[in-house]
């Protein structure tokens, strides 16, 4: 089994937006596909995960909708709204962008400065 | 329905989400979550159990959200006003005491000065009332007694062109009849020019003011209606606008009704109705009925620029008319409210002072009971930090309760303030301006809830800070030895000490106020109230052929003597006099006169009073010198007069009154209804000289008088001064029988007066009771407040060291020494109290002093502090009691 990951603070966010950008999911399922996509090596707390989500959704950037779940129940499908795919796209570019510096630093070796 | 939509709406912003909807979503999570395990190769009980034990409970879920939105700091203030409210219930003597003390506080406060700005700042809903004079001429000679001139039309116009006049209102007063209907109604006109409207500047309720058109083709026969007058004699009909009224046999159309506010004038007496001047007969041909001003000064114009360019222009009316002028005066313009701040304003001033110290009282009182409770929650809150509250939700839940007090105080105290406001119009009617409306004032309603708000804050903050700082560890054994940390203590006692000295200082006003009321009661009236009743008649004017029988001088007063005499013979009737006017405590009318051998150039004024012979006998007002007139002089009217010994001195310069002689000129018969004798401006001889009763209000001076006949004048109308055996209004009924045996159809006037009522109607007497039991009522308010705080002090410190108290008792303390521990700081409190009190009085003294006419005796400071000291010793020992009636075995086994 590989090693599990720690989010840095603030990462989930952009992850549920990023997951929800697939394709409309119940809770339950962004945290199933989150942890599929990552090679269950991150695990999420359901406590976090939760809060994230409802800030999410107090902000506008993802929208509940009460739908039919595959097993035949009710659940609540989240669908990604305008505001949440822009917001997707700059979070996501600011990672990239953050990522690529550090690790350009991180791979720097003295004979190369 | 938008409401209710706009409030849904609003509220799912803040919320968008429902309970159940978090919870559903929740529960169809933990479904999809115990699926997955069952998948996984749970059994099914396993999974379902595991799934509870990873995602927790569904109403955990439902708090994540709230904190997720940011509503969780609305949940936990909710929490603390719940807890806040509960811990209230728990303790009610307590919340109660401490929401009264605010209430009284706040409702009295706001109440006293919503009245005093209602009487003294702003009584007139007139434009620009501050700016509103009544022009009087002071005699130098006697400065108390301010005159009114009355203006010609000539001069009138004069004075309107003056600099200083912005605008210039005339008006003149004359008691008319309602005549067309059934009975004749009394009805008291006021003509105005007809541009009073604009100098008013207050809008009619119904139609329009007296306008300037009315004054065309020698004036409009039309009448705006006062609204008392509106709703009394037109039963508040909205559709009146077009009516006729019949006044004196001429007909009015009403073309307008004032608003209530609107009540012109109440110096001279409230119009029922009010007429176009032009209509006034005579005016600029009769120097005595022309218009009497009121002058509206232009804005910021001071009160001297304007007193100093009027005087040349009045100086030269009293070169037109000398015999109007005394020798020496000046003119004084007074601004309109100044009558009613000379009678109230200083005692309204003074109550002010004393509901601010009730508002102090009461808020020191609030703070003394949070301090000695903040005390007892020691062991609550140790738990509550000991489990892990953090001090700021200590600090939080303790500010809280504090808040809820205030403001449930606050709440109360402007529902109180509401009706304190008009408790003393209910009182006492007469001692304000009629015209004014009292409303709470909104800044001093503000003014006072922040005050309350801000105590119970400052208050409540002072423990909770104390408290929640202390760690828990320190605290929790602390109170099992129950022994009680000291700093408390200090802070209550000076609030004591203070609200105590602030009590005795209120009682001491209250007591001064009351012992003027009771020196006003005990004044010498020099006449007898007891047992006299007045009651008038009405002739009958407007019935010609009773009139015919009854309008000249001597079958008049055949009319009239007859009637007095079949009502002294009522069984149980003792003595009958007529008197017209003549009713004390203001008796008579101001009038001018001359004297023989008088050569000053000024035209004097006394009262002059029409009686008949048997007045003095009926009042007991003693004959001082020589004689009262006989029956056939009394018949006759002219060439003698009776003057009290105020006139003599003052006028006669009390040598040989009995062989003076005097002339009333204006003993004049000015319209068909007055019947004169027939010399009646004649010299009388000075016959007798009674002593002096009141006859300008119950405690002003006795100004002086003259007695002629009243056949020497006869108004249509006349009353009679009866003096009973017993009740007089007992004998109303028995006396309409003996009147109708004269005349069946004579009816007898409403407002059948006892002297002694009539005494407690005056506005002075009414207005020092109301200020006694005022201040009585304020004093007795804040005794009550101090007792309660040292009672609530000293029962909770006994509470927390009951212990203490035991193991006292246990090693054989005497109960004495127990007691004197239990209750030593507070009465010590209080005893400094009262000796601070007792030095600020005198120092306040002087100044009271100069508020009140009296200052503190110390006979009142000795009888406000004693039963104060012995009230707050009986409060140490009650609440104390406890200390000493438990049982040491039970003490040292409490809580």
């Amino acid at each position: 089994m590989t090693k599990l990951v720690e989010l840095p603070q603030g990462t989930l966010e952009m992850l549920i937006l990023k997951a929800i950008s697939l394709g409309p999911l119940h809770g339950y399922g962004v945290l199933l596909r989150i942890q599929q996509i990552s090679g269950e090596r991150l695990e999420i707390l359901q406590g976090s995960f939760y809060t994230a989500i409802y800030r999410l959704e107090r902000r506008g950037w993802i929208k509940g909708e009460w739908g039919e779940s595959e097993n035949n129940r009710r659940a609540r499908f989240y669908s990604l709204t305008a505001a949440g795919a822009r917001q997707l796209k700059a979070e996501a570019a600011k990672w990239i962008d953050m990522t690529t510096v550090v690790a350009s630093i991180l791979d720097k070796k003295a004979s190369e400065i | 329905m938008s409401v209710l939509a706009a409030i849904r709406r609003l509220w799912h912003a803040v919320a968008p989400r429902t309970h159940s909807d978090v919870e559903e979503e929740f529960c169809s999570t933990l479904d999809a979550y115990k699926q997955d395990l069952i998948r996984q190769g749970f059994p099914g009980e396993e999974a379902h159990r595991k799934a509870r034990i990873d995602l927790g409970q569904p109403a955990a879920q439902n708090e994540s959200y709230r904190d997720a939105i940011g509503l969780r700091a609305f949940d936990e203030l909710g929490g603390d006003i719940r807890y806040g409210l509960r811990a209230l219930r728990r303790n009610p003597g307590f919340a109660a005491v401490a929401v009264l003390s605010l209430a009284l506080g706040i409702g009295a406060t706001t109440a006293m000065f919503s009245l005093i700005y209602a009487v003294l700042l702003h009584p007139f809903p007139y434009a620009g009332a501050d700016r509103i004079m009544n022009p009087v001429i002071i005699n130098e000679q006697h400065p108390d007694e301010p005159q009114w001139f009355p203006l010609n039309k000539a001069q009138f116009d004069a004075l309107r062109l003056a600099a200083p006049v912005d605008s210039l209102l005339g008006f003149n007063n004359s008691h008319m009849e309602i005549t067309g209907g059934g009975l004749p109604e009394d009805v008291y006109d006021i003509y105005l020019t007809e541009d009073a409207g604009a100098f008013f500047g207050v809008r009619p309720l119904l139609g329009r003011n007296i306008a300037p058109s009315d004054a065309e083709n020698g004036g409009h026969s039309v009448v705006v209606l006062n609204y008392r007058f509106w709703q009394r004699h037109f039963g508040g009909d909205p559709r009146v606008i077009g009516k006729t009224l019949e006044i004196d046999h001429a007909s009015y159309t009403v073309v307008g009704v004032m608003p209530r506010s609107f009540a012109f004038n109440d110096t001279t007496g409230v119009g029922d109705v009010y007429l176009p001047g032009s209509l006034m007969r005579g005016i600029g041909n009769v120097p005595y009925l022309a218009y009497i001003p009121w002058i509206k000064l232009r804005p910021h114009v001071s009160l001297a620029a304007a007193n100093s360019a009027l005087e040349p222009i009045v100086r030269q009316f009293a070169k037109e008319h000398p015999e109007r002028f005394p020798d020496h005066w000046h003119l004084a313009l007074q601004p309109i409210i100044v009558p009613y701040q000379q009678e109230t304003g200083r005692t309204l001033t003074l109550l002010l002072a004393g509901v601010v110290l009730l508002l102090i009282i009461g808020c020191a009182n609030c703070s003394i009971l949070l301090l000695a409770r903040g005390g007892t929650r020691q062991h609550e809150l140790a738990i509550r930090s000991a489990i892990g509250a953090s001090r700021w939700r200590i600090v939080r839940q303790l500010l809280v309760e504090a808040v809820v007090i205030s403001c449930t105080g606050a709440a109360l105290g402007v529902a109180a303030s509401y009706w304190l406001a008009k408790l003393p119009l209910l009182l006492t009617p007469d001692s304000f301006p009629a015209e004014s409306v009292i409303r709470i004032n909104v800044p001093i309603l503000a003014f006072s809830v922040a005050l309350a708000l801000l105590c119970g804050i400052l208050f409540g903050l002072v423990p909770a800070l104390r408290l929640s700082g202390n760690d828990s560890a320190r605290m929790l054994p602390g109170r099992q030895i129950g022994i009680v940390t000291a700093p408390v203590t200090q802070r209550w006692s000076v609030l004591i000490a203070s609200q105590v000295a602030l009590t005795l200082l209120l009682m001491a006003t209250a007591g001064t106020a009351i012992r003027s009321f009771l020196q006003l009661i005990q004044m010498p009236l020099g006449y007898d109230p007891a047992n006299v009743m007045k009651l008038g008649i009405m002739l009958h004017v407007h019935d010609p052929g009773e009139w015919d029988r009854i309008q000249s001088h001597d079958p008049r007063t055949a009319y009239i003597e007859q009637i007095r005499d079949k009502i002294a013979s009522v069984r149980g009737v003792s003595t009958v006099a007529v008197g017209t006017d003549a009713t004390p405590p203001y008796s008579g009318a101001e009038s001018p006169f001359n004297v023989d051998g008088n050569r000053d150039r000024e035209q004097p004024q006394a009262r002059v009073m029409l009686v008949g012979q048997q007045y003095f006998a009926a009042l007991h007002i003693p004959l001082f010198q020589g004689r009262i007139w006989n029956a056939d002089e009394n018949a006759r009217g002219d060439f003698v007069a009776v003057v009290n010994r105020a006139f003599a001195v003052r006028y006669l310069f009390s040598s040989h009154a009995l062989r003076r002689q005097l002339r009333i000129p204006s003993l004049t018969s000015r319209n068909r209804y007055i019947a004169t004798s027939a010399q009646s401006t004649a010299w009388r001889q000075i016959i007798g000289v009674v002593d002096d009763a009141r006859d300008d209000g119950v405690d002003r001076p006795v100004v002086p008088a003259i007695y002629i006949p009243y056949t020497a004048e006869m108004l249509p109308y006349v009353q009679f001064l009866i003096r009973t055996q017993g009740d007089p209004l007992s004998y109303v009924r028995a006396i309409r029988v003996a009147i109708a045996s004269v005349a069946s159809d004579q009816e007898v006037s409403n407002g059948v007066l006892p002297l002694d009522e009539a005494i407690e109607r005056d506005a002075q007497y009414t207005r020092q009771r109301l200020f006694s039991m005022l201040f009585g009522v304020f004093s007795a308010m804040a005794l009550t407040l101090a007792l309660v705080g040292i009672f609530s002090v000293v029962a909770n410190s006994v509470a927390q060291r009951t212990t203490e108290f035991g193991v006292r008792l246990a090693l054989g303390a005497p109960r004495v020494h127990v007691l004197w521990v239990a209750t030593r700081v507070a009465l010590v409190s209080a005893a400094a109290g009262i000796v601070m009190g007792i030095g600020f009085d005198s120092f306040l003294g002087t100044v009271v002093a100069h508020w009140m006419r009296s200052a503190f005796s110390a006979g009142t400071l000795f009888a406000a502090a004693a039963p104060l000291a012995v009230t707050a010793l009986l409060a140490c020992l009650i609440s104390a009691r406890r200390a000493v009636t438990i049982p040491p075995s039970e003490a040292l086994r409490y809580e």
